[in-house]
């Protein structure tokens, strides 16, 4: 156990790293440096998580958090190349300090609990409640993870595979972008496959008919000719 | 002086807050995914906190799930903002605040 003195001085140091942090990610224009940012809330709230005797959520927060979900952001913010957000006139101005406004009603509100909810809190069955520095083990997760939580542990699974088709489904190319000329009623058909002088035409063609897609495009003879007329 | 379980929750309390204002002020689509994981994290402090104070490991059960649910939510959040980029050449969800193309 530690020393009383040694337990606060860490509680204060981690909750000043983690609302420094998170003060210094809202505040950032650059999404980059927002991201190191957030990563400091993270591993603030792992350290946290230790002083709370609960060693492996700590260390899931490292690993998914800090590790697979920061990574994960940052690849994107590289991939899409994102510069610093640039000062553009606010479309709805007024949200500024109604965001101002809401936050504070929203940290009020919890104030009012935190003053008057104040009781030192017992624990909730003293026969089932184990020792504090027993609970937070990985034994004792993976014992209520596996027994009585057995349904939500494999509906996450689920969840996770949802997660991944949808992704996949997200992220790949549709088979028809924006600029491909559709002809309904047939399959589809690129300026270019018709004819290779156009690649560069990229203008849609909006037709209710197959019969006036086809003359815009100009593919009636081709079409005779190519069924071997 | 050992710290309280109202600590926490204030500490919890102060980080959604500044998810809720980043969320709220942020035009960056990235930015705005950030903030929803600030506040994710809050939520998740209290979760702990609250399982370590009535020693009870349900609650680090909740972040459990809730951590998977974040991961999802990374995954598709991130597949829908690149599908987004690739249409509009932009990050700012004021240009993409109509769905049709």
């Amino acid at each position: 156990m530690l020393s009383n003195y040694l337990q606060l001085i860490l509680f204060v140091l981690l909750a000043g790293l983690a609302i420094g942090s998170a003060v210094a990610m809202v505040a950032q224009r650059n999404p980059l440096y927002s991201a190191i940012s957030l990563v400091g809330v993270f591993i603030a709230l792992a350290g946290l998580y230790v002083t709370l005797a609960a060693p492996f959520i700590a260390a899931v927060q490292v690993i998914v958090y800090a590790g697979a979900i920061m990574v994960l952001v940052i690849f994107v913010i590289m991939l899409l190349n994102v510069e610093e957000e640039e000062r553009r006139p606010l479309r709805l101005r007024f949200l500024i300090p109604t965001a101002i406004l809401l936050a504070g009603a929203l940290f009020a509100e919890a104030a009012f609990v935190l003053y008057f909810v104040n009781e030192a809190p017992q624990p909730l069955n003293p026969t089932v409640a184990g020792e504090a520095s027993v609970v937070g083990l990985t034994a004792s997760v993976g014992q209520g993870l596996f027994t009585t939580y057995l349904l939500p542990f494999e509906i996450t699974s689920i969840l996770l595979l949802m997660a991944i088709v949808g992704a996949m489904t997200l992220a790949r190319r549709a088979a028809v972008r924006p600029t491909d000329i559709v002809i309904p009623g047939s399959q589809v058909l690129t300026m270019h496959t018709v004819d290779p002088r156009a690649a560069g035409d990229a203008t849609p063609v909006i037709s209710d008919t197959t019969d006036e897609a086809a003359r815009v495009m100009n593919i009636n003879e081709r079409m005779r000719t190519r069924d071997g007329e | 002086m050992v710290p309280q379980l109202s600590w926490y929750l204030a500490l919890s309390a102060i980080l959604f807050t500044i998810g809720v204002a980043g969320v709220l002020v942020k035009r960056n689509a990235i930015a705005m995914f950030m903030c929803i994981e600030l506040m994710l994290n809050a939520v998740n402090l209290t979760f702990v906190a609250f399982s370590s104070f009535f020693r009870d490991v349900t609650g680090q059960l909740f972040v459990f799930i809730v951590m998977t649910v974040a991961a999802a939510e990374a995954a598709v959040g991130l597949g829908i903002i690149i599908t987004v980029f690739r249409n509009r050449e932009s990050l700012d969800v004021d240009d993409a605040s109509v769905l049709k193309l």
